[in-house]
């Protein structure tokens, strides 16, 4: 996750997590990511992330605050690093960007 | 027409000359040696075996020779071929039966993408199988060898050979070689049981091949529908557990432990989700045969409930 706009950072999906075959089972989420060949294993919070950006980009903030309701936890519980962890990871894969980061390889 | 229908003449015959056409399961193979006691071994362990039709395709020539050049003056030695080309280097002749076996193995996991491979045993009874997934020392083959000497059909020792059009998986009942402790615990558990001669300080210790019941001989080509995932774990002394076991879980192991997992990209992916998602999965430790056995009997009749 970039440091930039902690927060208001705007987050979007990538063309390569349109193409992410999913099975889940309990709250493991097993995904199939065609533009690399590998298999992931997600959990909830990893796979709501990649769920809240197929609306649209997303705000940090929005985003965390759309998780944590699809978890079921009080606004603001989802732990920072956590959720950073998430974030991070889903950038590394390159299924989640920064809209400016895009912007700017454009 | 099967090997043990060719006389000891005809059956050397073909395989020093145009190759003895064997079938194994879904591929034809063409064997070619010049070595008498390969030839010994083959009409032996290989008698029960169907040759292919003529005019059918042979899906691997491989052979199992002496060296050529220099070398086959130096050491007696036997060269695994295929396509007439050495991907190993050569075996102590000895140990030439073995080293043919071990390379039919790998022409199929590195040539049968086809298929999805999953690096498992596998069993049948009543049309429905159960997949041994388990990595080396496991003892997945002891376990097989006691099931399919105990009213189960063998499907695989090694490979769980899926078809991508419907799941289904399909036999390759192949000899299996067992390694050092487990062939005396074979020979305990079943005194019936058909066992070639041991080779000795072979690449993997000791290793003596089961020739299959002919029942699974005959049926190598009627497939399977998966049914249960039970990975196995032979542990010394160790009472009996079967598990339940998340199928989360049980499909990384699957993955992971298949031949061509990455090979098959989505549809490896799909195939497994579908197969661990219409299994149920359990993880076994044992240590007495008897005790498994009769576990996966009674596994297999509560599900017909």
């Amino acid at each position: 996750m970039s440091d930039s706009g902690e927060g208001a950072e705007i987050l979007i999906s990538t063309p390569a997590a349109g193409s992410l075959r999913w099975q889940q089972w309990d709250e493991v989420y097993l995904v199939y990511q065609a533009s690399s060949a590998e298999t992931h294993v997600f959990n909830d919070t990893t796979a709501l992330i990649l769920r809240c950006l197929e609306h649209g980009p997303q705000s940090l903030t929005a985003v965390r605050s759309w998780t944590e309701t699809a978890l079921g936890v009080e606004q603001g519980q989802l732990a920072t690093d956590h959720f950073a962890f998430a974030v991070g990871r889903l950038e590394e894969l390159g299924l989640v960007d920064s809209l400016e980061q895009a912007l700017a390889t454009q | 027409m099967i090997v043990g229908d060719l006389s000891r003449r005809e059956l050397g015959s073909r395989l020093a000359g145009t190759g003895l056409g064997l079938r194994f399961g879904p591929f034809n193979l063409t064997i070619r040696s010049d070595l008498t006691s390969f030839a010994s071994l083959a009409r032996s362990l290989y008698a029960p075996y169907p040759l292919p039709e003529a005019g059918e395709m042979t899906d691997f020539h491989v052979g199992i020779r002496r060296p050529r050049g220099m070398r086959r003056w130096l050491r007696r030695q036997a060269s695994f071929t295929i396509d007439g080309q050495s991907p190993f280097a050569p075996y102590t002749v000895e140990h030439a039966f073995p080293a043919l076996e071990w390379g039919i193995n790998w022409c199929v996991a590195t040539r049968a993408h086809h298929l999805l491979m999953l690096h498992s045993a596998g069993v049948e009874r009543n049309g429905r199988a159960i997949l041994f997934p388990a990595s080396p020392g496991d003892g997945k083959s002891t376990l097989c060898t006691a099931l399919i000497h105990s009213g189960w059909r063998l499907m695989s020792d090694e490979f769980g050979l899926v078809r991508p059009e419907d799941g289904m998986l399909l036999p390759l009942p192949r000899l299996i070689p067992l390694k050092n402790e487990s062939i005396d615990v074979i020979r305990r558990f079943r005194p019936e049981a058909i066992i070639g001669p041991a080779f000795l300080e072979t690449r993997k210790g000791t290793v003596a091949h089961v020739r299959p019941p002919l029942e699974s001989i005959r049926r190598m080509h009627e497939p399977a529908r998966p049914r249960w995932f039970v990975f196995p774990r032979w542990i010394a002394n160790a009472p009996l557990t079967l598990e339940p076991m998340a199928k989360s879980q049980a499909f990384l192991m699957v993955a992971t432990n298949a031949f061509n997992y990455e090979v098959l990209d989505e549809t490896a992916f799909r195939l497994v989700a579908d197969l661990v998602g219409s299994c149920d999965c359990y993880s076994l430790s044992y240590s007495d045969l008897d005790e498994a056995v009769a576990a996966l009997d009674e596994l297999s009749r509560a599900t017909d409930v």
